[in-house]
């Protein structure tokens, strides 16, 4: 370490500059402590120095472990979580970096933690808090290792079921009667192997946790219990769930809209858990073990929280057609939305050709497309069902009605199907949506129709009076040994498309189109000549000429 | 027939004598331990066993007060409120008071665990004579309409101004003396409940904006039974030391009183201590914060506990002893009177605080007792503490107490740093999404 402190001595007489050698190459500088209040004490303050600083590394304050969860601010490392050394790259000599950390450390942490200014400071970030403590407590043979949350708070104390994982070790805060339990367990595939039912008391929390106010005992949580639990189901959640095991897990669970805490309480069953090192893990039998509980309820998965339309969309049921290129993104986006349930129709199988644009890749060859891109999400996403038609658009068109659907989205391209979609929506009208790229993804197009209007009204079709180009005939290529037409266009040129078509699809299910329209998005005359030479765009569409791509709407009268 | 309810107010005494067959006595047992070979008149003896838990219970009810620099920005803020209240309605200027009122004017207001906002609540008395404003729904909505500039909203019975970026919010109650009001008036007025005689000089009728009728409300009276009470004796052998002078303000806006209580102030201090247990029972979520105990009801109680105690001619030898009393017996001043429970307003007669509790399904009730026991539990833990540390530990972590601090003095104790140079401070940087 090549630094010279003299300098910064003189200047701050609480710095002690005789280095002291720390792990990994790190050099660290004592800090002359001030005389506390009782009960504001740490044991000790470091100036950290790692190695490679000044030029790869920043340097730190670090307290003593007697700090963690008492001082706020402070890491589970006993690093000050403050904005102090700006790092490397900012114009800063090592010099005037280490005052910058030394002036914060005194002015944005030590001043205000003696002076009581930090005090409610904890109730900031009670979720780091929080994690810290559950690291402290976690050991690789606790039965439990996580709890996920699959709905919103509840409004008042509740008794409920939960489900334990095995050998995942993860808490399903939900009964295994729940769709969602029964696709998460699907989700983890062996990792959900074994299943236990548990106890769950779901208390709702007005108020954060932080180190001041958590169950510190197993005497604060049954206090806690007494307090929010009604007499019988205080006796109900001590008791075992099968006649035939007297031990139960029992989880105590405390959530708001934004903090999640949870315990497993002492004295349940040994559980195996095999996991290399341990066979069997043996709850404690008088200390609660602090739980991480994660959200995976599709208000949070799906929007965290920003998007109120998420419940809304989780009643949709949405019928896609067409698991191709476009179709089988788009859905992946609706699931990602929070779609709730989505019937995908194509009778294809994916072929090695189609794996460069496609969702899917070569794991799925010689698969059902509509049966791979629904295992593909409905293992993903817990927030959506994806229900697999393996049949012709057509087909499922004639053998079902549009009663239960909300929302029709062809992606098939196909004139025929279209056809059939226009008969059926006389029979029982919804919402559709017609979506197609032109070759090259020049245009891609969204006919958004509105209840009551019609893609057909006569026997003529209208794709091709909307399109941007009109294409010649030999831009559209046969395929060698097969009857099959294809144009090669790449999956980037078919993102714009994708996202013109799922932005808009879900326009229509929050609602928020009320009058039939064509959406376009078209690029311009510079992508159509690095494409083929001599194209032009129509009439409609000449105002994309000087850009790479605009979106353009139509009225669809 | 329809049954009638029966109304009649409970005796304190009775009231407490009736908690007194019901209580438990641990609490008292315990105390009794701590006083073990003290005689009851031992003056010095009982302040000498007593100073390390009067101590510390002192520096909570000390941590509790909201600092009187918020306390005087809101007032400050309380004032202009009124000034411009005066201003915008035009009626006549003796015609509008503006009076403190809830925990502001009976001394206990405390402030939140955590940074949550304090109230400060104030009655906007308005003499009916003098102005025609018959009909309850319009005189609300007039008083709301001239404090539209802070940006007022409507609350059941007041207007709340929420003053952003400060730590208080004002709550300003439309209200009519009845004593301004003609017999005429007071019948067209129709308030639900009629002022007890004993405080009538000072009874108001408010809208309620549910039913939009006048309600009888008597804020002034209240924080008088309040602080007649608390003048009454129960510690033998302690002196009060003298309440600290009221501040100045205008003739027609009462000044909000200075939130500094002495713990011989006992029944305030109960009070004040008490809330901040029921907060804290609510932060660590041990009751639910739907059902827990208003702060009405716990004031009223315990006035009620002291005045019955006065009645039977108790008297106790230290303030915490008489604490300790009231958390044990508080969990059964509630009285169940025709398979109801009541907490009368002593101010206005058939007005019961606890009226919600007859209609959740015992929610609220179970609630009460629960944050009783697990009060008196707690003062049971905190008088089996052994030593000072103990005790300061015990009652600090009960009462949501941080530790000591100290005035930061330019070093944060550590040294000085006066002759470093300072770096200019690092440009901001903007972060991608990714």
């Amino acid at each position: 370490m090549g630094l010279d402190l003299s300098r910064l001595e003189k200047e701050f007489d609480w710095l002690n500059t005789a280095p002291n050698s720390r792990d990994q190459g790190a050099t660290g500088y004592r800090i002359r402590l001030p005389e506390f209040p009782a009960g504001r004490e740490f044991a000790w303050a470091e100036l950290l120095l790692p190695r490679g600083f000044p030029d790869q590394a920043t340097a730190r304050i670090m307290l003593s472990q007697d700090a963690v969860l008492h001082i706020p601010h402070v890491e589970d490392s006993g690093a000050i979580c403050i904005d102090g050394d700006p790092g490397p790259g900012r114009g800063y000599s090592a010099e005037d970096r280490i005052r910058l950390l030394l002036f914060a450390y005194k002015e944005r942490f030590l001043d205000p933690w003696l002076s009581g200014q930090m005090d409610a400071d904890f109730e900031e970030e009670p979720l780091n808090y929080w994690l810290i403590k559950v690291e402290r407590h976690r050991s690789t043979h606790d039965p439990v290792r996580i709890l996920w949350c699959v709905d919103k708070p509840p409004g008042h104390p509740t008794l409920r079921e939960g489900l334990l994982l095995l050998p995942s070790r993860i808490v399903i805060a939900a009964g295994a009667n729940e769709p969602i339990t029964n696709r998460l367990v699907s989700s983890l595939g062996i990792m959900g192997a074994q299943r236990i039912r548990v106890r769950l008391a779901d208390i709702p929390i007005e108020h954060p946790f932080t180190p001041f106010t958590w169950p510190r005992s197993a005497s604060d949580i049954d206090r806690l219990i007494n307090g929010r639990l009604g007499k019988m189901d205080r006796i109900e959640f001590q008791r075992p769930i099968r006649d035939r095991r007297r031990r139960v897990h029992r989880v105590v669970l405390l959530r708001n809209d934004k903090c999640r805490f949870a315990y497993l309480l002492p004295d349940g069953p040994a559980t195996v858990i095999d996991n290399g090192t341990c066979r069997r893990a043996y709850p404690s039998q008088t200390i609660p073990l602090p739980l991480q509980v994660e959200r995976v309820d599709p208000s949070w998965t799906v929007g965290r929280d920003q998007h109120q339309e998420v419940s809304h969309r989780q009643k949709q049921h949405v019928l896609v057609l067409g698991a191709g290129a476009l179709g089988s993104v788009v859905v992946d986006h609706l699931a990602k939305a929070g779609v709730g349930f989505i019937t995908l129709v194509d009778a294809d199988i994916l072929a090695t050709a189609n794996i460069g644009r496609h969702l899917l890749g070569v794991e799925s060859v010689e698969k059902s497309k509509a049966e791979a891109v629904a295992q593909r999400i409905n293992l993903a996403y817990p927030a959506t069902v994806v229900t697999p038609e393996k049949i012709s658009a057509e087909r499922w068109l004639q053998k079902n009605s549009l009663t239960k659907v909300d929302l029709i989205l062809d992606l098939t391209g196909e004139p025929k199907v279209r056809w059939h979609v226009n008969c059926a929506r006389q029979e029982h009208c919804c919402p559709l949506l017609i979506g197609w790229m032109e070759p090259f993804v020049a245009a891609a197009h969204v006919c958004l129709l509105a209840f009551g209007t019609l893609w057909m009204t006569g026997t003529t079709d209208r794709m091709g009076e909307l399109e941007a180009v009109t294409w010649p005939p030999d831009v559209i290529r046969q395929e060698p040994g097969c009857s099959s037409k294809f144009q090669s266009y790449t999956a980037a040129a078919a993102a714009f498309a994708v996202a013109l078509v799922a932005e808009n699809a879900l326009k229509l299910i929050d609602g928020c189109v009320h009058a039939s329209c064509v959406r376009s998005w078209v690029r311009g005359q510079r992508f159509l000549d690095a494409n083929w030479q001599g194209l032009k765009l129509n009439k409609w569409a000449h105002e994309a000429a000087p850009y790479d791509g605009i979106v353009l709407e139509r009225p669809f009268t | 027939m329809a049954a009638t309810k029966n109304t009649r107010a409970i005796e304190n005494a009775d009231l407490v004598r009736n908690a007194e067959s019901r209580r438990s006595k641990v609490l008292a047992q315990t105390l009794a331990k701590v006083q073990e070979g003290i005689a009851l008149d031992d003056a010095a003896g009982n302040i000498r066993v007593f100073g390390p838990w009067a101590r510390e219970l002192h520096y909570v009810n000390q941590h509790i007060a909201v600092p009187q620099v918020e306390v005087d920005k809101a007032a400050e803020a309380y004032n202009d409120v009124a000034n411009h209240l005066v201003k915008k309605l035009k009626w006549p200027n003796e015609a509008i008071k503006v009076l403190p009122q809830g925990s502001t004017s009976t001394q206990t207001l405390i402030r939140s665990p955590g940074n949550d906002k304090f109230d400060i609540d104030a009655v906007c008395q308005v003499d009916i004579s003098r102005i025609s404003a018959q009909d309850p729904m319009r005189f609300f909505k007039t008083i709301g309409d001239a404090l539209t500039e802070y940006s007022a909203t409507a609350k059941k019975r007041c207007w709340r101004l929420p003053f952003n970026g400060e730590r208080f919010y004002l709550e300003f109650t439309p209200s009519v003396p009845l004593e301004k009001a003609s017999s005429q008036d007071l019948d067209t007025m129709a308030p639900l409940y009629r002022p007890d005689q004993e405080y009538i000089g000072t009874a108001l009728a408010v809208v309620d904006t549910p039913t939009e009728k006048w309600k009888t409300s008597n804020p002034a009276g209240f924080t008088k039974w309040v602080d007649d009470t608390s003048k009454r004796k129960l510690i033998r052998e302690l002196i009060a030391e003298a309440a600290d002078s009221m501040g100045k303000s205008a003739s027609n806006v009462s000044p909000v009183p200075d939130q500094d209580v002495n713990i011989s102030d006992t029944l305030r201090v109960a009070i004040r201590l008490f809330k901040r247990h029921r907060d804290m029972c609510a932060r660590r979520s041990l009751i639910g914060k739907e059902f827990q105990p208003i702060s009405i009801i716990i004031v009223t109680l315990l006035t009620q506990c002291y005045a019955g105690l006065h009645d039977l001619g108790r008297s106790y030898s230290h303030p915490v002893q008489l604490l300790v009393e009231l958390a044990e017996l508080i969990r059964d001043m509630v009285p169940e009177v025709d398979g109801e429970f009541r907490v009368d307003n002593p101010t206005v007669p058939g007005e019961n605080f606890a009226e919600r509790w007859n209609s959740d399904a015992g929610q609220r009730q179970t609630t009460f007792r629960t944050w009783c026991d697990i009060l008196a539990a707690d003062m049971r833990t905190i008088l089996a503490a052994q030593n000072e540390q103990e005790i300061r530990s015990r009652v600090r972590d009960v009462f949501g107490c941080p530790p000591d601090s100290s005035r930061p003095n330019g070093s944060g104790g550590s040294g000085g740093t006066k002759t470093a140079h300072r770096p200019p401070p690092p440009a901001p940087i903007t972060s991608g999404l990714a």
